[in-house]
């Protein structure tokens, strides 16, 4: 009965086009005054404490914050340099230093559309120049892009960590693996192909330039190793290592590429300047930026953008964290884990269907959703199974991944449709035999837990544990 | 003027929260890798900003559509049945901010007579939690003003966020970058051909 008058309200408030925030707020709070005596106050306070008593939840405006500074056409014309001047060279290099620009700026970015947006609208016009077909370009981009939240820092696995508490530093070292194995595989057929129907190389720019847009590129990269170094190596707590790379990120944006603030369009060094009058004009124009761009217009806008999505995330993870209440006190994930046991199903089985419950899920609504509605759903069966939280979230990512390639809310083919001035119906066709891989390897990230286990694993036996 | 005023007021209230928690936090990595000291109450401080900042951003992401949702289905219904769905939407989420409303206000005067401070920060607690009312009541704003838009026919739901629609600006952003710099190309090359002729290279340099 709660169960059904809890989904009831929840799903229609959903389908009435409400914000998801308030109908998994409204629907908590309705079942709770219905089936429980606690007080509306007690209601209340819950919700406030899910925002003022969760500090690894901060880790999630941070670090949409550092991924607004660098999500920027700037940034990715820089990765897309150093891709190509690294692997270019290579049959069908164009196309794999592709994958690797977008694998790159996912882990700066964080976001799967930005990542298509900006790496695809620069790249998938220069596949078709050096003689690409068009629908292949696309298709790699379109699945590429999806990395973005698989591949460490990912907003959606801070996410999960948010929903279930596990730890999100664990989450991103269970990432790292699948992460790159999928761009492997994605720059393996991409290698496979380009023998078959003989795709250009790219002539190899010399060490010299390799090394010239490396460094270039090292300022954006920095961030990932900052990050992931800190909380590998367990110096930081994912807060604290996102305050440090949104700081960071400003810096690198303002001061180091310069795209955007003060000192746009402002060179380091002039030609024909001396080395020290550079210098000191240099360091007297920082210190005249640096309070004005407190005050700059594109960094206000910038930091708006990353306050909209935060405070979007933010305000629907306190109301999910109600909801969630509501689910534990009533044990609804028990009676159904028990069903579920009761029938006989193995653990195999339900990740079975747990795939198709998330890929359904995936078509209608976005991941950090989701994965706010059915991860404490899903979490306690899967413990009570004998399946581990880690290798559970790495799941749903992958399944998040795969739902922005299906329509109708796959945001990366809507974006593709719109860089390429495409139909949605070509845009699918172009994608569909890359994403034949990506579920592939969603059946072995699902029976090889070890992929996305065995890095944590390894770490906690470095430190000891 | 004064709705402009407010809606920048707005603006720099949640930019200046989000930048506020991400430099306390900074601040206190700062202090314990660099001098190896913390400072008690940064913690206090900046999970208390960070619940300002939602529930005071809640409102305002409701006037610019920031909140996400699902509009596949309401999409689908007909004109006057699509408006009919966004005024019961709304009417709901007036119940939600009710509730809320109600509930914070019991605490808060719950807090308010027996005078609890907050940890590690001398504040009476009641204060540092004056933002769920005053949230929920600038939510409750939002929500009429969008309420009375779809009344009246200027709008027929809820704005929602769409991250592709949001991504869409960098590719434009790089689309008009590349065209610019071609038009540039083009324009030098036809230049320099006009260079071999002084007379057009005056003209050139004029159109310029």
């Amino acid at each position: 009965m709660t169960i059904a008058v809890l989904f009831l309200i929840l799903f229609g408030c959903i389908f009435l086009g409400m914000p998801i925030a308030v109908a998994l707020g409204l629907s908590s709070v309705g079942t709770i005054l219905m089936f429980s005596d606690d007080s509306l106050a007690s209601i209340a306070l819950k919700l406030f404490e899910a925002l003022s008593h969760h500090y690894t939840l901060l880790a999630i405006p941070f670090f949409i914050l550092s991924s607004a500074f660098l999500s920027t056409g700037g940034v990715a014309k820089r990765l897309i340099n150093f891709a190509v001047d690294s692997i270019g060279h290579v049959k069908g290099g164009l196309a794999m230093a592709s994958v690797m620009a977008c694998m790159l700026f996912a882990a700066v970015s964080g976001s799967s559309p930005a990542t298509v947006a900006a790496i695809g609208t620069i790249v998938i016009a220069g596949m078709v120049r050096a003689g690409y077909p068009e629908s292949f370009a696309a298709g790699v981009i379109a699945n590429a892009g999806t990395l973005g939240i698989l591949i460490p820092p990912s907003i959606v696995m801070l996410v999960y960590a948010a929903a279930t508490e596990v730890s999100a530093a664990r989450m991103f070292m269970a990432g790292m693996i699948p992460g790159l194995m999928m761009g492997g595989i994605l720059m393996i057929a991409i290698y496979v192909v380009a023998r078959i129907k003989n795709f250009p190389a790219q002539p190899f720019p010399g060490f010299r330039a390799l090394f010239r847009s490396g460094v270039i590129a090292m300022g954006g990269l920095m961030l990932i190793v900052i990050v992931l170094g800190s909380i590998y190596g367990g110096v930081a707590s994912p807060t604290e290592a996102a305050a440090v790379a949104a700081v960071y990120a400003f810096l690198v944006a303002v001061f180091g590429y310069r795209d955007m603030g003060p000192l746009k369009d402002k060179p380091w060094r002039y030609e024909g300047e001396a080395l020290a009058s550079c210098v000191a004009r240099n360091l007297a124009q920082i210190g005249i930026a640096l309070p004005k761009s407190f005050f700059d217009a594109e960094v206000k806008r910038v930091v708006l953008d990353a306050a909209k999505v935060s405070l979007m995330l933010l305000f629907i993870i306190a109301n999910a964290m109600l909801f969630a209440h509501v689910l534990t006190t009533e044990r609804i994930p028990h009676i159904i884990a028990e069903t579920i046991i009761g029938w006989g199903l193995p653990a195999w089985g339900f990740l079975i269907v747990v795939n198709i419950l998330l890929l359904a899920a995936g078509n209608f609504m976005e991941p950090s959703a989701i994965l706010l509605i059915m991860a404490p759903i899903l979490f306690p069966i899967a413990t009570q199974l004998g399946i581990d939280p880690i290798h559970l979230g790495i799941i749903m990512v992958v399944n998040m991944e795969i739902g922005m390639l299906t329509p109708p809310v796959g945001l990366n083919l809507f974006v593709t449709a719109g860089i390429t001035g495409r139909s949605m119906v070509w845009v699918i066709k172009a994608a569909l035999p890359w994403l034949a891989l990506l579920l592939g390897f969603l059946i072995l990230i699902t029976y090889v837990p070890q992929i996305s286990l065995f890095l944590p694993e390894y770490i906690d036996q470095l430190n000891g544990y | 003027m004064v709705v402009r005023f407010i809606h920048k007021l707005e603006e720099n209230i949640v930019a200046l929260l989000l930048v506020t928690m991400t430099l306390l936090v900074f601040a206190e990595v700062i202090m314990r890798f660099v001098f190896s000291t913390g400072v008690t109450w940064i913690q206090e401080a900046t999970l208390y900003t960070a619940a300002w900042f939602v529930l005071f951003g809640a409102s305002y992401g409701v006037r610019i559509g920031a909140h996400i949702g699902v509009d596949v289905v309401v999409k689908l219904l007909p004109e006057p049945l699509r408006r009919l769905a966004g005024l019961l939407a709304i009417a709901l989420c007036f119940v939600y901010c009710a509730l809320f409303l109600l509930g914070s206000w019991d605490y808060l005067q719950l807090m308010h007579m027996i005078g609890i401070e907050m940890e590690d920060i001398a504040i009476p607690k009641w204060m540092a939690m004056m933002i769920m009312p005053v949230g929920f009541v600038l939510l409750v704003i939002r929500f009429a003003e969008l309420g009375w838009a779809i009344l009246t026919g200027k709008k027929d739901g809820f704005h929602l966020a769409d991250e592709g629609k949001d991504s869409m600006h960098l590719a434009e952003e790089l689309q008009n970058a590349a065209d610019s710099a071609k038009a540039e190309k083009d324009l030098s090359d036809r230049n320099n051909q006009d260079g071999s002729d002084a007379n057009k290279s005056e003209n050139s340099g004029a159109d310029k």
